[in-house]
């Protein structure tokens, strides 16, 4: 048997039995939807962001006219600190969470975090060995 | 990174065979929508500014997941039914090894008499499907990454946390029962 032409074979006739009754249609739909509205936005750069949102909050104030410039300028830097502590900090989980996938995806994770509750208890239990 | 209409055109292209392996595994059609949704809402919150190329095995080890958490949930609250239930102290045996790599389906399907050699093709298509649902868990799962979701054997391992050896000998062990139940229920390919 050539297990190739016969897995072809089984292919073919699978995909001919696809069509869903229209609850089950709507369910598959439905769920699509939401998960493409929940979907992750790409992580944008720390001082990109933190301009940005800086910005914004001078734009709530009235802008730059509206006040004082020696008030305003540590003030803008205080929030700008906090928008970049804060960005970092969400690119710091998001490149944990990449670091997983990647060593997923490349093979790396070692047979025992497959057997683990959740994979952050086996990050948690590789650094404190490193 | 996968564009919004990249991630849609995917889950939209995988979602019924997705529905139809999870059925296949859990044998309940509730249980496979759930899997499924929880499959897409997990993909897209957590893997959506992946690349595209990346989307598919993502999918598929998160459906693999999630059908390994239902039968682990089914236990657990099978061994509570068990424990809150009976008073007497009968018990089967604990068993070391993973259950998955053995489990064979239950023999609750019927029967039929060979059919004649020209079939319809829903009735070739049924036959096909109750025999997949017979197979051992993980040959069912290669076979079905390897000849339905066209992933290689390298990606088809590491969709399964196994070695490629172990891809192909489930491949091949489930092409031969397939084939050898097949042919059992007159249906030659």
């Amino acid at each position: 048997m050539n297990e190739f032409q016969f897995g072809d074979k089984i292919r073919h006739i699978l995909n001919q039995g696809l069509s869903l009754d229209s609850r089950k249609a709507a369910r598959l739909q439905a769920a699509r939807e939401l998960a493409l509205a929940r979907r992750r936005p790409e992580p944008v750069g720390v001082v990109a962001s933190a301009g940005v949102w800086a910005g914004n909050m001078v734009g709530d104030f009235g802008g730059w006219t509206g006040l004082s410039l020696r008030l305003l300028a540590p003030i803008a830097m205080l929030l700008i600190g906090f928008g970049a502590i804060y960005t970092w900090q969400q690119n710091q989980r998001a490149a944990e969470v990449e670091e997983i996938d990647a060593q997923l995806l490349t093979g790396d994770l070692p047979i025992d975090a497959y057997l683990d509750r959740g994979f952050q208890n086996y990050l948690k239990t590789r650094a404190a060995e490193e | 990174m996968a564009s919004r209409s990249e991630l849609s055109a995917f889950l939209e292209s995988v979602e019924r065979r997705a529905f139809k392996q999870a059925v296949f595994a859990v044998r309940d059609d509730e249980a496979a929508l759930d899997i499924v949704q929880d499959a897409m809402l997990r993909l897209a919150e957590k893997y959506g500014h992946r690349p595209a190329e990346e989307l598919p095995l993502l999918f598929h080890r998160i459906v693999q997941n999630a059908i390994r958490d239902w039968f682990r949930r089914q236990k657990v609250r099978s061994l509570w039914t068990t424990l809150l239930s009976s008073l007497s102290p009968s018990r089967g045996e604990d068993d070391e090894q993973d259950p998955l790599e053995t489990l064979q389906a239950a023999d609750g399907s019927n029967t039929q008499e060979a059919p004649a050699e020209q079939l319809e093709r829903a009735q070739v298509l049924e036959i096909i499907e109750q025999e997949l649902v017979r197979l051992p868990v993980r040959q069912r799962e290669a076979f079905v990454m390897r000849y339905w979701e066209e992933l290689d054997v390298a990606e088809t391992a590491r969709v399964m946390g196994c070695s490629e050896g172990s891809v192909k000998t489930h491949c091949s062990r489930a092409a031969h029962a397939l084939a050898a139940a097949l042919r059992a229920r007159g249906i030659t390919l």
